[in-house]
């Protein structure tokens, strides 16, 4: 191996070195701009509100504190909106996850009759469908306003997903679940004690795919959720976010620009990276399986 | 193993027994009762959250009343399509609609390409997956986050952005507020969440490829961006007109989220597209009916640009979707 790229190496023309170096530079460069936001993100929660006003944060914080950070522990409202944002990412994800298999397994399987029909709908439904205001109309029919129940139900499961997950079951050697079917086990057996156990990368995966989903969630909370008390973690923050941004449009508009704000600048900037510090915690494990997720879709699709 | 192929064995026989293809098929359908159960819930919730939605397009036809519910509204015919192409709303959200997915399409599409085929090129396998776990974060994060960030970066008086554009002697940029510059801020933060995670599908592409092909290549004398040219650009083009078809079946789509979180009332006049500006009047001023007539106008067209460019690509290559 190594003897083989020492003579690549050799190979190489100055244009190719060049190219490689500047290829490594382009690639930083491009990387530092998309980790760049998080960075100075981060250094403005830790700073004072006068030294985020004044620009003097970049990298670094100024004046470092963890006032914000105290101030988010003792907001009643946040706190409750992560709660809620909880309870509807574990419960959904569940449900998504028992969905997708449910779907996923017949349809996998070579002898089922009535496969290619329901395969079929399954598709229709990935390009065309009836749109924002009838799916609000037969919500609001079916009485699932302000419930996440009536979210859970209304995002059963991702095609995309279930297609995975069906993909991985065909894979899957046929003669395993034929014998344990000469051995006179049905199909719920087959899948639980088969199955199941063989696909755990693929549920690992898909888990955290919809884990994700949920705790992103906005559209669905912002059209279907106007109880107050079960405002999810991203419908808070936007109005936190929003309320600042209206409040600089009329500091704008009055020409009062340089008089200090009331929201505080550190405050936003540290509920934007508690409200993400799940997903960073489950960022490894994401990776770590969802290029493989992500390969095992695209080569069937 | 063995177990295996005596099974394979014990089925063959079964089969070739009954004669009678209903027979077969009766047999089938009985011994799949476990999948029914299975699928049944699922094929319940396509039929009422799916295709049911579908049928209540027909409030696009109707004055509909929340109180007397579709079937009791009042048929109206065409009246709110009339309405909606008469409305200089219309053509405002149209044009915003076409034309921020065309500028999505022409400065966001190819980079991912672009990235993947760089990303290849590096020699150093740790510095690739550390460039990769950066690019694919974004990802994974919200528009109200993404959006609140930038935001912030970007605010005139404490933005960082426009801190480096004073220091290196410019004028602060209303990003936000003006016009050209939010489209460009709309444009770049797409590249942003989604340019690396894009990459994934033309990766995983060019990790099928034979690498005996690149071992042909060099002894014929090839250098790096000659196998580039001439087989990994090849080898993932397929995927490339794949994905290219997929997005021009949302050309009329702009993710609600995007825009809503991004958006403000200075720049309404570019950034009104139909998610949201069905979500103003439909939900936020109950207006169901015309708004509805925006849904469909928007999902048939998108059909037909999706089944379009897909008999094009048939015609012009071998890929297509169906």
């Amino acid at each position: 191996m190594s003897s083989l790229s020492k003579r690549r190496k050799i190979q190489q023309s100055t244009g190719e070195r060049i190219f490689d170096v500047a290829n490594v530079i382009f690639l930083s460069l491009f990387a530092f701009a998309a980790l760049y936001p998080f960075l100075n993100t981060i250094a403005n929660s830790l700073s004072s509100n006068r030294a985020i006003l004044a620009g003097e944060v970049y990298l670094w914080p100024i004046e470092i504190n963890i006032e914000a950070y105290n101030q988010i522990w003792m907001d009643p409202y946040l706190f409750k909106a992560m709660r809620n944002t909880v309870v509807l990412t574990v419960f959904g994800t569940i449900i998504n996850m028992t969905a997708t298999i449910l779907a996923a397994y017949p349809l996998s399987r070579p002898q089922f009759p009535g496969k290619k029909v329901i395969m079929v709908m399954i598709t229709i439904t990935m390009f065309f469908g009836g749109g924002l205001i009838p799916t609000f109309v037969l919500m609001n029919t079916l009485g699932l306003m302000n419930k996440y129940s009536g979210l859970w139900i209304l995002s059963l499961f991702s095609t995309y997903n279930m297609i995975v997950m069906r993909t991985f079951f065909q894979s899957l050697p046929a003669e395993l679940e034929e014998s344990a079917a000469i051995e006179g086990a049905n199909d719920i057996v087959i899948l639980v004690k088969i199955m199941l156990p063989l696909s755990m990368p693929v549920l690992a995966t898909l888990t955290l795919f919809y884990a994700v989903g949920w705790w992103n969630s906005y559209m669905g909370p912002l059209l279907y959720i106007s109880d107050p008390e079960k405002v999810t973690l991203m419908l808070k923050l936007r109005q936190l976010l929003w309320a600042a941004q209206t409040a600089l449009q009329q500091i704008n508009e009055e020409g009062l620009m340089n008089k200090p704000r009331v929201t505080e600048e550190a405050f936003k900037a540290a509920a934007v990276l508690v409200s993400t510090i799940p997903i960073i915690l489950v960022y490894p494990f994401l990776q770590k399986y969802f290029v493989k997720g992500v390969m095992v879709g695209a080569l069937k699709g | 193993m063995k177990e295996g192929i005596s099974v394979m064995q014990h089925n063959s026989v079964a089969r070739i027994v009954p004669p009678d293809k209903r027979d077969r098929l009766w047999r089938d359908i009985k011994r799949a009762k476990y999948l029914y159960i299975m699928i049944a819930p699922i094929v319940v919730y396509l039929i009422v959250f799916k295709y049911l939605p579908m049928g209540g397009i027909v409030i696009a036809f109707k004055d509909f009343k929340l109180g007397r519910g579709i079937l009791g509204s009042e048929w109206v015919g065409l009246k709110n399509f009339h309405e909606l192409f008469r409305s200089p709303d219309f053509k405002l959200i149209l044009r915003n609609s076409i034309m921020l997915n065309v500028y999505l399409v022409v400065f966001t599409f190819p980079i991912p390409v672009i990235l993947a085929l760089l990303l290849n090129e590096l020699r150093a396998p740790r510095f690739k997956r550390v460039i990769q776990s950066i690019l694919y974060l974004p990802h994974f994060l919200s528009w109200v986050v993404l959006s609140g960030i930038l935001i912030a970066m970007l605010s005139p008086s404490s933005g960082v952005v426009n801190r480096i554009i004073m220091f290196l002697g410019g004028e602060p940029i209303y990003f936000m507020a003006d016009k050209t510059w939010w489209v460009i801020t709309f444009v770049a933060s797409s590249v942003w969440k989604e340019a690396g995670w894009g990459t994934i599908i033309f990766l995983a592409a060019i990790s099928g490829i034979d690498m005996e092909q690149y071992e042909a290549a060099r002894i014929d004398g090839a250098n790096r961006f000659q196998q580039v040219w001439h087989i990994t650009l090849p080898a993932i083009l397929p995927t490339v007109s794949i994905m290219l078809i997929l997005r021009m079946g949302s050309m009329m789509d702009v993710g609600f989220e995007h825009v809503y979180t991004l958006q403000n009332s200075y720049v309404r006049s570019v950034s009104d597209v139909f998610s949201v500006y069905v979500f103003r009047i439909g939900i936020e001023r109950l207006r169901f009916s015309y708004t509805s007539a925006i849904g469909l106008f928007q999902s048939v067209v998108n059909l037909i640009i999706l089944l379009g460019t897909n008999f094009l690509a048939k015609k012009v290559s071998e890929t297509s979707l169906f």
